[in-house]
């Protein structure tokens, strides 16, 4: 009885102290993007809260953050206990860094840290990481789609003290305003950032305070142990064995003609999975490299996708997962390869992940998604430099019981939510948008559909520069198991004059002249299965709705609607669908 | 007004609450079942059980004031009218494209679906025309092509048509011309532009205001048009006022039009009512909790007023972080800032994969409901908990049902005490102590995570449930005082009756601080309060109208204005000024970061508020100060006891003011119980509320 009871209290007490760690994080994440001064904090997307101990295990996260911030975070915190002792550290001491060989992302990725202190020493950190405005390099705001080096990306930050018991490196803060377009922005980003780990250092200092270290510690421990725990649980029900996947990149954005691979072997065995990534190319010259913490954060969210998904996020999941990163690939370049578009390679490592687990679990195979597309446009008016950065997606991959949602490819981005308003857009920019339209018959044909793409048309109203970068345009979204791939997307620029010029799928500072159109288009997502195996009532509702024409219902699909175009003619789809079966036979 | 009486009517999804209030300042209560399939009926009983109790005379009842939850349900359960929606050419797709976040779960489902659009691909159309940003028209419809538009439109046979086409904020020229042609052509269809729903910048937002302004537009304003009859069929001469979503009143002809406002009515009351308790009390900064049986809600009041936000998602997800964007349909209405989560006292214990006691947020409702009703639920749930704890009497509950611990006890050991090897009460002291570190979620959503410490706050704790978990709350949070109303079973209802006549206007108008000319601004805010004044013309005297100004700034480039309130008095030079003085403050209030960086104006809003007679309420007569005797005893599970102790249960009908008593104790009221721990003290004051205050710090 008494010992039901001391479990009991435990329960309750662990209950409390992973729910107040959470919301530590929260509330730290909400404060960092509401007063975060860069224009790419749009509800929330590119920020991140955490709260790690002192051996840099992920406690705790903000919910809205992708797990590519977090495992920034959690590589970062080894480099800065690396640099400056935690015996050198005192109570309100902030730290930034974000050098990518050290756990960053690229320069614009600040991160912040600052040491929690229990009985005397640093015993958790806090953490924040934002897309910061600008920091220097050869382009604004960081989208260098075509830099060969970290140098051309930005200002590389090793670990260093931003704050000194409170008070501001005056030194630290004029060097970081010096190396931006925008110093005001960056100053009052690098506030935001340190406004959030103040937050998660107040919480968390109550807590200790609360508990005492060592229960607060075996608390956390307990969290982190039962979220390991479900893990191997969740693991020990795919099937063991070694599964292999690979994806195909289109290009690094600097030689067209040469396309990069990543492969992957995923080992299942009792209670882990390791992924090896050996095969996979070398490191490009062009910024698609993920550095090894993206690398790493591709690999655990794939893995995370075939287990349950309301198993909470932090080091329990890391810890059932081994990864293997060849150095000097795609996914652990040397330094100085540059790693801005490293969303390429992460997302190319979830997709082969995918494809290889999906033979492990069929039930949930996926065929292959498109990506985010992004364009940033920029210019001078009146003397007064401006730049939008925007953005859309692609469709996801048909899955094996259901379509590809549209428009909200890849899998690891967080939706649709991230992407700019069009008033707010105009009301800053000048430009007009024409256009944002979902495409008829972008996603891939299958049994089941893959996502639609989208196009945008953007009329310029003043002169401007425009970078593009996206991925899964030569090589559009594979289909699987007899799917059709998706409709590639683009980018093209229709001049005043007429004339068409088609873009690559990676390119920078083209030059637009007022009256130019923008026209981007993202492409479909596989589909999977054979498409004349669609019920022919969903071909029917597709093309009620606009997402197939009538055209491709019939060529395609198989399927012959009636005159009306309302009803299926059974008849005529069982007659048709015969002679297409005996034509490929 | 002498002689005059006053009535709210609140229904919930169980009961509906129907309180009159006398000009004597007496009050009379009747709760009777909704009847959901016909509130009216539901509502007609209320109120011929009210009148008759009261005596008063329906001739005589001066303000008759409605909380609807109608709205939401109508579009939670997708059963809104079948809505045409008309946008700028390029445009049509951007329901189905949609906004939607993957955050926590849905990010690592690889089988997640987005949310269906709420208007079909097939319902929608497309107009060639174009305003640009400052409201300059780039291209007028052609005539044949409004004329095309509208044959297609009525061809579709819509009930109900949401018009939103670019930019219509800044120039509504274009949605008027169309839905003048509309509205010609389909003379009995609901039809809304977003000009008019709520001309704010940000077209996704818009048009799903206004989507779902015309899609519940046709059941609402039916609902009220019948409602009235019902209520002229008892005799009741005055105008239906109805609560809209920011805490304040629109007549009912206003509410049929712009039904959207509608749509958090029954959770503003709530907040509302926790207002004019503080008032009573003197606090005017309170926090109002909730708690019913499928979830608990938390809302703020400051000076006396509600926090109120402009990012409220219709049908959103609650959880630890509140209401979750992306989720659900966001208007831009401002609505009560209420954080909701699934923690009620139908939510449902069970035993997670990895051996973790998990409560919510499934719930077994009001059918089955808990195990302990013996209508068939066999799953353990909070009450169930609370009444193995003891904290609930077996034998009286709401409604006259009994229930039976047997039934609590057994579905608890088989789902929680049995798989964790637990002791049946260390269980249940388990689910209970598990709800509450949920519900206290909710609260922080609304105050920490809005940068308020709730320790400056008093608690008002409602709802059937609520009372029974108040006490452990507020000790979490150090908050000082918690009242629980003598009316906390009612408490909505009582909100109604506080409120003014309001209506709120927005326009968005870009203007940086630089560049801003004071006057203009004092002309759009003119121009707004002259709307205000026109959408309350009729309610009375121009005297008695009252303006609240409010601008959105923001750092210029920042995508997440700050709403400041600017007394009316400042003009030209001097109101820019202090515009941006404020908000330089508030920022500086809200993230500790002073900034030199220019500003800019976003939304200028305005509240016109019109003051009515409002029900006074009379206190109790100041009783003995004797300790009270227990009604009875029970044994009840204390922590701090180390157990089941023998607690005194009063009666709180026989408590009168000036009396204490000191935890553990309980106190059974008609239609809830507060539970007063140890360490705990609880007083009776003149409004009869139950008073608790922390003997000693909580250990």
């Amino acid at each position: 009885m008494t010992q039901s009871t001391a479990s009991i209290d435990d329960a309750i007490t662990r209950e409390i102290v992973k729910s107040a760690l959470a919301v530590a994080a929260e509330e730290a994440s909400i404060v960092v993007v509401r007063s975060a001064y860069s224009a790419f904090i749009q509800e929330g997307a590119d920020a991140c809260a955490a709260i790690l101990d002192a051996r840099a295990q992920l406690v705790a996260q903000s919910d809205a953050t992708s797990l590519m911030h977090g495992a920034s975070l959690r590589a970062c915190l080894p480099a800065l206990l690396e640099d400056i002792e935690p015996g050198d550290m005192s109570p309100g001491d902030v730290f930034v860094m974000n050098d990518p060989y050290r756990g960053g992302i690229h320069a614009n990725d600040l991160v912040v840290f600052r040491p929690i202190f229990g009985a005397g020493e640093p015993v958790y950190f806090a953490g924040t990481l934002i897309h910061v405005a600008d920091l220097g390099g050869a382009y604004p705001a960081g989208l260098a789609a075509l830099a060969t080096d970290t140098f051309s990306e930005g200002m590389t930050v090793p670990p260093v003290r931003l704050y000194a018991k409170g008070v501001p490196e005056d030194a630290i803060m004029r060097l970081l305003a010096a190396n931006s377009r925008t110093p005001e922005m960056v100053l009052g980003d690098v506030r935001a950032l340190v406004a959030g780990v103040n937050v998660m250092a107040a919480r968390v200092g109550e807590l200790i305070e609360q508990h005492g270290v060592a229960t607060l510690q075996r608390f956390v421990d307990a969290s982190l142990d039962y979220t390991e725990a479900r893990m191997r649980d969740e693991i020990r029900r795919l099937p063991a064995g070694t599964y292999h996947g690979s994806f195909r990149i289109d290009s690094d954005g600097l030689d067209l003609e040469r396309s990069y691979d990543v492969r992957v072997a995923v080992t299942v065995s009792d209670g882990s999975v390791c992924v090896d990534l050996a095969g996979t190319s070398g490191q490009a010259r062009g910024a698609i490299n993920a550095s090894l913490s993206q690398a790493l954060s591709g690999v655990v969210y794939a893995v995370r996708c075939f287990v349950d998904p309301t198993i909470p996020m932090n080091e329990g999941c890391f810890r059932a997962i081994e990864a293997k990163f060849p150095l000097g690939s795609l996914v652990n370049p040397r330094p100085p390869a540059a790693c801005g578009g490293r969303i390429v390679a992460v997302c190319g490592t979830t997709e082969a992940i995918i494809e290889a687990l999906s033979h492990a679990a069929p039930e949930r195979a996926v065929a292959q998604s498109a990506i985010i597309h992004v364009y940033a446009l920029s210019g001078a008016e009146n003397g007064v430099p401006w730049l939008s950065m925007s953005y859309d997606f692609g469709g996801l991959g048909a899955r094996a019981v259901s379509d590809g949602p549209d428009a909200t490819g890849c899998f690891f981005l967080g939706g649709r939510s991230v992407i700019p308003q069009h008033e707010p857009m105009e009301a800053r920019f000048p430009l007009r948008v024409l256009r944002s339209r979902l495409l008829p018959d972008s996603g891939g044909a299958g049994r089941f559909r893959g996502g639609r793409g989208t196009e945008t048309a953007v009329l310029l109203l003043g002169d401007a520069e425009l970078t593009v970068r996206g991925d899964r345009i030569a090589l559009p979204p594979a289909g699987r198991d007899g799917g059709q791939p998706g409709r590639p997307g683009g980018y093209a620029v229709e001049r005043a004059d007429g004339r068409l010029e088609l873009l690559a799928d990676k390119q920078s500072k083209i030059a637009l002249r007022a009256g130019d159109v923008f026209v981007m288009r993202t492409s479909g997502g596989g589909g999977l299965g054979e498409p004349w195996e669609r019920d022919p009532d969903r071909v029917l509702a597709d093309v009620c709705a606009g997402s197939v024409s009538r055209d491709a219902a019939e060529i395609v699909y198989g399927v012959v609607l009636g005159a009306g175009g309302d009803v299926v003619d059974s008849d005529a789809t069982a007659r048709r669908r015969a002679a297409g079966r005996r034509g490929r036979g | 007004m002498k002689g005059r009486s006053f009535i709210g009517v609140d229904v919930g999804g169980t009961f509906t609450d129907v309180v009159l209030g006398d000009s004597d300042g007496d009050v009379f209560v009747a709760k009777v079942p909704t009847t959901p399939a016909d509130p009216r009926s539901g509502i007609e009983r209320g109120l011929r059980e009210v009148l008759a109790a009261s005596g008063a005379s329906p001739a005589r009842v001066g303000r008759l004031v409605h909380g609807t939850t109608r709205a939401t349900n109508v579009i939670l359960e997708r059963k809104g009218a079948r809505t045409a929606f008309v946008a700028t050419a390029g445009f049509g797709d951007m329901l189905e494209l949609g906004r939607e976040a993957r955050v926590e779960a849905d990010r690592y489902d690889l089988l997640f679906e987005k949310p269906a659009p709420p208007v079909e691909p097939a319902l929608t159309f497309e107009l060639d025309e174009r305003i640009d940003a400052r409201g300059r028209v780039v291209r007028a419809p052609a005539p044949d092509a409004v004329e095309a538009l509208v044959r297609r439109v009525a061809a579709a046979a819509p009930e109900a048509v949401a018009i939103c086409l670019l930019h219509a904020f800044a120039n509504p020229t274009h949605e008027q011309l169309v839905a003048a042609a509309l509205r010609d052509a389909l003379p009995d269809r609901f039809v809304v532009a977003s000009s008019e729903a709520w001309p704010e910048i940000r077209e996704y937002e818009r048009a799903l205001t206004t989507v779902m302004c015309a899609s519940v537009g046709p059941e609402m304003s039916a609902y009220l048009a019948g409602l009235e009859s019902t209520v002229r069929a008892l005799g009741i001469p005055c105008p239906i006022e109805v609560m809209d979503s920011s805490g304040g009143v629109l007549s009912a002809s206003l509410a049929a039009r712009l039904p959207i406002h509608t749509v958090e009515s029954g959770g503003a009351a709530g907040v509302v009512a926790a207002g004019m308790i503080g008032e009573l009390e003197g606090e005017r900064a309170v926090i109002s909790f909730d708690m019913g049986g499928t979830t608990a809600k938390a809302g703020v009041v400051r000076g006396g007023r509600p926090d109120v936000t402009h990012g409220f998602h219709v049908g959103g997800i609650a959880s630890l972080a509140g209401r979750k964007g992306g989720h659900g349909f966001p208007v831009r209405i401002p609505v009560v800032d209420i954080a909701e989560i699934g923690a009620g006292g139908g939510s449902i214990a069970w035993v997670d994969a990895g051996g973790a006691l998990r409560v919510g947020p499934q719930s077994a409702g009001a059918e089955p409901g808990p195990a302990c009703y013996g209508r068939g639920g066999t799953e353990p749930t909070v009450t169930d908990a609370n009444l193995v704890l003891g904290y609930l009497n077996p034998e009286a509950l709401a409604g006259g049902v009994c229930l039976s611990p047997q039934r609590s006890a057994a579905a608890l050991e088989r789902a929680v005490a049995g798989p964790l090897g637990l002791s049946l009460e260390d269980a249940a002291r388990g689910v209970h102590e598990i709800a509450n570190i949920n519900m206290a979620a909710s609260i922080r959503v609304v105050t920490v995570q809005r940068g308020i410490d709730p320790r400056d706050f008093s608690l008002v704790a409602f709802g059937g449930a609520g009372p029974m978990h108040i006490a452990r709350l507020a000790q979490s949070f150090s908050i000082p005082r918690t009242i629980v109303p003598w009316s906390a079973g009612v408490a909505s209802a009582m909100g109604l009756l506080s409120a003014d006549l309001s209506v709120d206007h927005v326009r968005t108008q870009l203007m940086d601080e630089a560049d801003a000319d004071g006057h203009a601004i004092e002309e759009i805010f003119a121009e707004l309060e002259s709307r205000g004044v026109a959408a309350l013309a009729g309610e009375g005297a121009r005297n008695r109208l009252a303006f609240s100004r409010r601008v959105d700034v923001q750092y210029k480039g920042q995508a997440f204005p700050l709403t400041v309130e600017i007394a009316d008095t400042a003009s030209g030079p001097e109101l820019v000024a202090t515009l941006a003085e404020s908000f330089r403050r508030r920022y500086h209030d809200s993230y500790g970061i002073d900034l030199s960086l220019p500003t800019q104006f976003v939304n200028f809003r305005v509240r016109t508020t019109h003051v009515v007679d409002k029900l006074v309420l009379r206190p109790a007569e100041p009783g003995n100060s004797e300790p009270p005797e227990p009604a009875a005893e029970r044994p009840a599970y204390f922590a701090e006891r180390g157990g089941s102790v023998a607690t005194p249960v009063y009666a709180w009908a026989e408590l009168v003011p000036g009396q204490r008593l000191a935890g553990p104790a309980i106190i059974e009221g008609p239609d809830t119980t507060v539970v007063v721990p140890p360490g705990c003290e609880a007083a009776i004051d003149r409004w009869r509320s139950v008073n608790l205050t922390s003997a000693a710090p909580a250990t």
